[in-house]
């Protein structure tokens, strides 16, 4: 049995958004030699526009460095980003499974933060070693001692001769690295056996094919091998492996406890999900890395172009995306209101927020996105039952016996200054509540289970400034409940418009009804003719309102130097009028499709 | 019939809505600038050689505002330079607070015909308002002096706390002193002025206040016997304005002096907005265009449509047909489909259907492509 390279450390970082990863990492980079300072873009690991603009980490971007530590040895480190969401909660999962051992990077003036502890339980859910790092102790408002009793107390974790750094200055940083050396074990496995390598990410490369990112559990791989996907039959051969540095750099060879990539012509980043296992041809019998699961999307939108005629570049674009994100599904869709697009279902509305911006920035297309729904499941009065995310695709009540919609456990935690705040919320939302805990006196833990449907509208916005920004909050799916649901519809000028529909509780329809109708009213600018705007469900109206008819269009004076200005007016008009769908004789701004999503007026 | 339009870039005191060129604090310059003006006839006069024109407008600022013999020395100037028709009409616009018998008498005798006065509203708190340097009284005098003469009276919509009653008692005013002509103007808040700021403010009547207002003063205009012929002009019959109807007929017209627009041989150009570069330009013997465009044949169509949709004739299908050679149908197919019940077509004529002229933009654009 050929053992691992003792002198490996794969390890990655766990932090609050903002509690500063991507500055550690860079710091470490920087320390290592891994990156000259000056040729360093900051925070190099986050590559997306997107990611840099927000600060916060989608894509695991792994990177080899060495590092010569102070007994002497140089030690190989393996360094893997980890997404701060929770929308990428099995993302995270899987490049934990890669690890030995964790960074927990906790801001010294913030403390432990809710989805700290969500990745944190995850990491120990995988036998990591936790090492815990205080950052940011060069501010003011720093409350180190407290920070350390904190993570002692709510994690259990000890604090004693942790690092204490400021990645923002540069302070202490080599404290890390060697506590890397001395307290993150190197890896197990056996270089021996028969190839098991666990993909924990991979990106689509128009040359190479799929890159699959992978941590060598046992055996070795290289150039010219057989391998295939523990759960697919498709045999590939291995044209290129290598480690990140950052860059791909590639190698003769990985072996066990290793990480790097290996591109092998393959077509379809489907063909080899993130969690699945790669293993070498000649050994089928091999048996995968526990923990695989087919990601499932959650909160689902429709996705138009703008312009109609843009259909075909919005599906090359969608369909690039997919290339690179397996989390992505999507089929084509016809709306009446908005012509071809897609219904799109994403991890959460991170992710579908993400998704949208890239398509409009990366692809330079203008697009109409609907409300977020969630799936719920149909029980039809013929015992058939199946998953509708469409409200539109909803059959008729009389064909329904009943429905069930999905339910999360919600974990808030907030100051206690906020509790009534967010419990009024949460009833709000038809949240029931499970459990408070009182982490310290200054931080309370409660627990909801809330439909998801609740949470996809403006829970978050909600939360946030309810709570001036303090609490934080994370979901995970339990399951599914049976609900009073039914599906409204919005009229315009008593047409249905489809891509307005909705499913909602029975009791909640008439509030949202009216709200939507006093925001479409607002929205909806006012043409030749009175256009009544109702919510309605099934053939029964909740809610009216009525956009009144224009009076006044028209320049007033058209004289012999205005001619030139009249049409550009009238140009400009004329633009604003492109953004809008005809839905009958009404004609609606593309903006008015995401007002289903306010549920106040401003 | 083509028309010329001569700018006078002077007033005495900006009013505040007013974004047309004019400078209340260059009068002394009024000599140097009309000697200029002088200059720019005779330049453009050679180039327009077999051109009829059949109008003159004197515009401003307030060209009433300059004395009277330069606007006579223009006229001349006009006369030897261009070709005129046999019975040109001749505007000038007049502020109330700057007229005199003897100025009346020197128009005449320059060949002036018609008067364009701005009255614009029949309360004095309203003039004072929007910074008028006259008062009722003044625009009264004014009416007396041309008494049996064409006159047209501007009254404006929207000011600040204006009321029904406001616009039946400025109509009357206007009525009972004589003019043969009302242009009633919908006030639009240009960015800059400063009565943008009361528009900013909310201080002004919304859209549906002024379209309220427009429609009281529509009636009311009628049956004091002022015919709507477009949008914003009314007239008794046979006095319509022959000068403004020739932009709506898209004909061709030369302006002449600072920031003057023109269109001649489907070309647009316009005039630069500043003083010094205006003079500067003509004094060494060239134009002083800033701004030009050649109108290609798609937006000719519109444009003709665009302007004669403004008047309540509208246009003549006959008319389009000689112009471009096509049919207006062919044309603008699908615009016409989509704003068929909006229009109404009469023999040859097809126009706007009277209740939705003051909406027209929302009729137009799908004509735009």
């Amino acid at each position: 049995m050929g053992k691992p390279n003792q002198n490996l450390r794969n390890f990655c970082i766990i932090a609050h958004i903002d509690h500063g990863k991507s500055t550690i990492a860079d710091r470490i980079m920087e320390l290592t030699g891994q990156v000259s300072k000056r040729d360093m873009e900051e925070q190099l690991l986050d590559s997306m526009d997107i990611e840099r603009e927000r600060g916060i980490t989608i894509k695991l971007t792994p990177v080899r460095m060495y590092y010569t530590a102070l007994d002497g040895n140089e030690y190989e480190f393996n360094l893997i980003d980890t997404p701060g969401h929770v929308d990428f909660t099995y993302e995270v999962s899987r490049s934990l499974a890669a690890c030995e051992g964790a960074l927990l990077v906790v801001d010294a003036t913030q403390g432990v933060e809710a989805q700290t502890l969500a990745n944190v339980y995850l990491a120990l859910e995988n036998d990591l070693e936790i090492v815990p790092v205080i950052n940011k102790i060069d501010l003011q408002s720093a409350r180190i001692e407290e920070t350390k009793s904190e993570i002692e107390e709510v994690i259990g974790l000890s604090c004693e001769g942790c690092p204490c750094v400021s990645a923002k200055e540069g302070t202490n940083i080599r404290d890390i690295l060697e506590a890397v050396v001395k307290q993150i074990p190197p890896p197990d496995g056996d270089t021996d056996a028969p190839l098991k390598a666990l993909i924990f990410d991979s990106y689509y490369d128009n040359y190479k094919g799929v890159i699959l990112f992978v941590r060598l559990m046992d055996g070795t791989v290289r150039t010219g091998d057989k391998i295939k996907s523990a759960l697919g039959e498709k045999i590939y051969e291995v044209t290129e492996v290598g480690a990140f540095a950052p860059q791909l750099q590639p190698k003769t060879l990985l072996s066990a406890g290793e990480v790097g990539y290996i591109a092998a012509s393959i077509k379809s980043i489907e063909d080899v999900a993130v969690g699945d296992t790669v293993i070498s041809a000649d050994h089928p019998e091999t048996q995968p890395c526990p923990g695989y699961k087919k990601v499932q999307p959650v909160v689902f939108c429709g996705i138009y172009p703008l312009d109609g005629s843009k259909f075909l570049d919005l599906k090359d674009a969608i369909l690039k995306l997919k290339l690179n994100d397996a989390a992505l599904t999507f089929e084509p869709d016809n709306s009446v209101a908005l012509g071809f697009g897609f219904r799109c279902g994403f991890l959460g509305l991170l992710h579908m927020e993400i998704i949208q911006e890239r398509i409009e920035r990366e692809f330079n297309l203008e697009i109409i996105t609907t409300a977020p729904s969630v799936s719920y499941l149909v029980h039809k009065t013929d015992g058939s039952e199946f998953f509708v995310d469409n409200p539109s695709h909803l059959p008729p009540p009389s064909d329904i016996d009943y429905m069930e919609e999905p339910i999360v456990k919600a974990e808030i935690y907030s100051p206690p200054d906020y509790l009534g705040q967010i419990m009024d919320l949460c009833q709000d939302k038809r949240g029931v509540f499970k459990d408070m805990v009182y982490l310290d006196p200054k931080r309370v833990k409660i627990e909801y289970r809330l439909p998801l449907n609740e949470i996809v509208y403006d829970f978050f916005d909600e939360i946030k400034s309810r709570t001036k920004g303090y609490a934080s909050f994370d979901y995970e799916l339990v399951g599914y409940e049976r609900s009073r649901l039914v599906r409204m519809d919005i009229l315009l000028n008593g047409e249905i418009c489809d891509a307005l529909s909705m499913i909602v509780h029975e009791e909640r329809a008439y509030g949202r009804g009216r709200v939507l109708c006093e925001n479409l009213k607002d929205a909806i600018p006012r043409q030749l003719f009175e256009i009544p705007v109702q919510a309605a469900i099934g053939g029964k109206v909740i809610a009216r309102e009525t956009v009144k008819a224009v009076r006044k269009d028209v320049l007033a004076k058209c004289y012999g130097g205005d001619i030139t200005r009249k049409k550009k007016l009238l140009e400009k008009q004329k633009e604003g009028k492109k953004r809008m769908r005809k839905i009958g004789t009404v004609e609606v701004p593309s903006e008015v499709f995401m007002q289903i999503l306010k549920t106040n007026k401003d | 019939m083509p028309g010329i339009y001569l700018h006078i870039p002077f007033c005495r005191h900006k009013c505040s809505y007013c974004d047309f060129v004019s400078f209340p604090d260059k009068l002394h310059l009024a000599e140097a600038y009309m000697a200029c003006l002088y200059k720019e006839i005779e330049m453009r006069g050679k180039q327009l050689k077999g051109y009829t024109f059949d109008t003159v407008y004197f515009g401003g600022g307030t060209p009433s505002v300059v004395p009277p013999e330069y606007i006579y020395g223009a006229m001349k100037q006009i006369q030897k330079c261009f070709t005129l028709s046999k019975d040109p009409e001749i505007t000038i616009e007049m502020n109330p607070g700057t007229v005199s018998e003897n100025k009346i008498a020197t128009y005449k005798r320059a060949g002036i015909n018609r008067f364009s006065v701005g009255l614009q509203t029949a309360i004095d708190a309203q003039l004072q308002e929007i910074g008028r340097i006259h008062n009722v009284r003044d625009y009264l005098y004014c009416a007396s002096l041309l008494k049996g003469m064409n006159f047209s009276a501007d009254v404006m919509l929207g000011l600040k706390g204006q009321t029904e009653e406001d616009v039946r008692k400025t109509i009357e005013v206007a009525a009972l002193s004589g003019a043969t002509h009302i242009s009633m103007y919908a006030l639009t808040p240009e960015d800059g002025t400063p009565i943008y700021t009361d528009y900013l403010n909310g201080e002004l009547p919304d859209e549906d206040e002024v379209a309220s207002l427009y429609s009281f003063g529509r009636k009311l205009l009628k049956e004091k016997g002022y015919l709507r012929y477009e949008i914003s002009n009314f007239a008794k019959r046979g006095f319509e304005s022959r000068h403004n109807l020739n932009y709506w007929k898209r004909g061709e017209y030369i302006g002449l002096g600072i920031s003057a627009s023109s269109f001649i041989k489907e070309k647009r150009f316009t005039n630069t907005f500043d003083f010094d570069e205006y003079t500067k330009c003509i004094l060494s013997g060239f134009p002083a265009v800033i701004e030009s465009e050649d109108v290609t044949e798609q937006d000719a169509k519109f444009e003709f449509i665009m302007l004669a949709l403004r008047t309540t004739r509208g246009f003549s299908a006959k008319e389009y047909r000689d112009k471009f050679g096509s049919d207006f149908k062919d044309d603008f197919r699908d615009a016409f489909a989509k704003t068929e019940q909006f229009l109404e077509q009469k023999g040859d004529l097809v126009r706007i259907k009277s209740r939705y002229l003051y909406v027209q933009n929302q009729i137009l654009m799908n004509f735009m492509n």
